[in-house]
């Protein structure tokens, strides 16, 4: 049993991590939580399976709605954050800006798609069974994760060795001194905030796919646990974000097979307040994205 | 030509008086009572409370053309939907205590009974709950009716049927434990199966809105059950259905009224056959009205009614057969439901018990690739 609980924990966490990601990297860039990303995530899932609906094939579709996320991004950060960066408002202000474009969002998805729960087309989905060492999975389990971890390798890569992950931490690390670098800070925002919410539609659309349920309220699912991985993790870390992502899958998980399936939140929760207590500034600190 | 339109006019004319004068003569003619439905068309409980709805859309149209006799009173059905939001429902029921509504007809699930309810009782308005099966729900108030058969009642017909077919020695079951209708499954199963013997080799637990339930799944998977046990709704039993299957867990499945949806068809596929599940009412009975009542619901809303709209047609023929008999007001309406001796429906004939619950017979359903068949 156990090498089934630990992928279906991997496949779990593989969602919870690639949506941490993205938070986690605005957080680590602007010091803003931004609390719209759980609405992207759903938006994002919503308009490829509207693409699909159209007879795109599913591919073109996650990748049409990768980008869309990543450009609602940028429109959010144009509209709710931007304005406020600019009259150099606390960062309380953005919170409630991003709520209330977490609420928009919402509000028009619903006008558009209605509250009742909706699915992928059957014929879109790959239902093959696999056996592995005593694992069953399916091609859409494998491929989740493989796309998960594709994407947070690319990002990795972009952080490390790009010229634009070079800005986005400078950025990070110093605002005032990347300017005097010569770093077009408010680009570097924009491409952070497209390359964050662009993540989190994976995320998004992943999850829909997984479970093949997509419904308005999908993003409340996910938003607090979210927000549990990368403070867990290390606000702005985003190693510390795969990471915690990858530990609340496999928590919750374990906690259903060797404790109870009635206490599933309680112990997740439970065990990340443990490992704050320990480790207060979560597990990777939070100078890690500046180090990246 | 000439003829044949003076026949056309006979005929009409006919039709015209045949409708009210069947029934013109009942001591509420001439009246109107308005009657409150609370139906969740939409959110999470949109499949049954659209079922309602139409129903009583139907009904409607039927009390008009005289297909449902009021004897000359005139029933207006007030639906609305409070979105699978107890809150709305409670604002609903508030909205109805006011208003001059005389009978309250839901809300769709148990748990909103739970709040809705005692606000009615408390102002004297009469409710019938036509999808309340949990336990308690008419020990609410002595006004608190419902014409669904509970859970209570069902279940152990399902249990001891599927043994007959099966003979099955133990069993496995996931619930809901956050939703007071799949927590009654739960507790009603449990106690039936050990009372008939059979070993519940594990249980598992699963919150609203839940998408994955692999972690369960696995463990259940784990411990070989000889059955599957849900206590849940459609849109989670479909997912559980298919997770289930895919970890290969080849157990027959069985459950309450929440499985007892057309619906898993669609949102199960090839995961959801063979399920067995105990019902109140089933599409091919030969009951009064039952088959011009599914014919007309067929052709007007392009799908089958399911047993939540047989529920609610017929609490709309009970509805005229008591406001028709001349009970206009919320205490005549009490009264005469509690004095009912007969009503013939769609879903039998039926009358209440001193417990207000509903006096019938389930049957017990199987789900097969063309929908619901009877368990054989």
């Amino acid at each position: 049993m156990l090498p089934q609980q630990l992928a279906n924990g991997l496949f779990l966490g593989a969602v919870y991590a690639l949506f941490a990601v993205g938070y986690t990297l605005v957080f680590g860039v602007l010091d803003i939580l931004n609390l719209a990303h759980a609405a992207i995530y759903m938006a994002a899932a919503f308009l490829t399976l509207a693409l699909v609906g159209h007879g795109w094939p599913l591919w073109l579709a996650f990748i049409a709605g990768i980008a869309a996320g990543g450009v609602m991004g940028v429109l959010l950060d144009r509209i709710a954050f931007a304005p406020l960066r600019k009259r150099r408002a606390g960062p309380l202000a953005p919170l409630i800006s991003s709520i209330a474009m977490a609420i928009i969002i919402q509000s028009i998805a619903q006008g558009a798609f209605g509250i009742d729960e909706q699915r992928f087309p059957d014929s879109v989905l790959a239902v093959q069974n696999f056996h592995f060492g005593g694992v069953i999975f399916t091609l859409l389990d494998v491929g989740t994760l493989g796309t998960a971890i594709a994407l947070m390798l690319i990002l990795s890569y972009v952080l490390r060795a790009t010229a634009l992950g070079r800005g986005i931490r400078a950025v990070a690390e110093d605002r005032v001194a990347a300017a005097l670098l010569g770093i077009d800070i408010e680009r570097t925002i924009a491409y952070t905030f497209f390359i964050a919410s662009a993540l989190g539609a994976a995320a998004g659309i992943l999850a829909g796919l997984q479970f093949n349920s997509l419904s308005v309220d999908m993003g409340g699912r996910i938003e607090l646990k979210g927000l549990a991985v990368i403070i867990l993790g290390g606000m702005g870390s985003v190693t510390g974000a795969v990471i915690g992502g990858f530990l609340l899958g496999a928590v919750e998980t374990l906690s259903v097979a060797y404790i109870s399936s009635s206490f599933r939140d309680a112990i997740a929760f439970g065990v990340m307040f443990l490992i704050l207590v320990l480790k207060p500034t979560g597990i990777f600190g939070r100078k890690a994205l500046r180090a990246a | 030509m000439r003829a044949q339109s003076l026949i056309a006019l006979t005929l009409a004319a006919g039709m015209l008086c045949a409708g009210p004068a069947a029934g013109a003569n009942g001591p509420a003619a001439g009246k109107t009572v308005k009657i409150g439905v609370i139906a969740d068309v939409t959110g999470g409980a949109g499949v049954y409370g659209t079922s309602q709805k139409n129903a009583f859309l139907l009904a409607q149209d039927d009390m008009a053309r005289g297909a449902i006799d009021t004897r000359g009173a005139k029933i207006e059905f007030d639906i609305e939907d409070p979105a699978t939001d107890p809150n709305q429902v409670v604002n609903l029921v508030q909205k109805f205590v006011s208003d001059g509504t005389v009978l309250q007809i839901g809300p769709t699930l148990s748990s909103e009974a739970q709040k809705a309810d005692p606000i009615a009782v408390s102002a004297g308005l009469p409710v019938l709950g036509t999808s309340n099966t949990a336990q308690g729900i008419t020990a609410m108030g002595r006004c608190v009716f419902r014409d669904s058969l509970s859970e209570e009642q069902v279940v152990p017909f399902t249990v001891r049927r599927t043994l007959q077919k099966w003979h099955y020695k133990t069993a496995a079951v996931i619930y809901g434990d956050d939703d007071q209708f799949t927590k009654t499954d739960y507790d009603i199963f449990k106690d039936v199966l050990s009372r008939e013997h059979i070993t519940v080799v594990d249980t598992e637990t699963y919150h609203k809105k839940d998408v994955d339930f692999q972690a369960q799944l696995t463990k259940i998977a784990q411990k070989k059950p000889d059955v599957l046990v849900l206590g849940a709704l459609a849109q989670e039993a479909a997912k559980i259905m298919v997770q289930a299957r895919k970890l290969g867990i080849k157990a027959p499945i069985m459950g309450g009224n929440g499985l007892n949806s057309p619906a898993l068809n669609k949102l199960a596929g090839s995961a959801a056959n063979g399920t067995v599940v105990g019902a109140a009412w089933f599409i091919d009975n030969g009951y009064t009205g039952n088959k011009q009542f599914v014919a007309n619901y067929k052709k007007r809303f392009g799908v089958a009614p399911d047993q939540f709209a047989a529920q609610a047609y017929a609490a709309a023929q009970l509805v005229a057969q008591v406001v028709g008999a001349g009970a206009t007001t919320r205490s005549e309406i009490c009264t005469a439901l509690r004095t009912l001796r007969v009503a013939n429906t769609v879903i039998g004939p039926i009358a209440f018990e001193s417990t207000r619950d509903v006096k019938g017979a389930p049957v017990i359903l199987e789900l097969g690739p063309n929908g619901f068949g009877y368990f054989k």
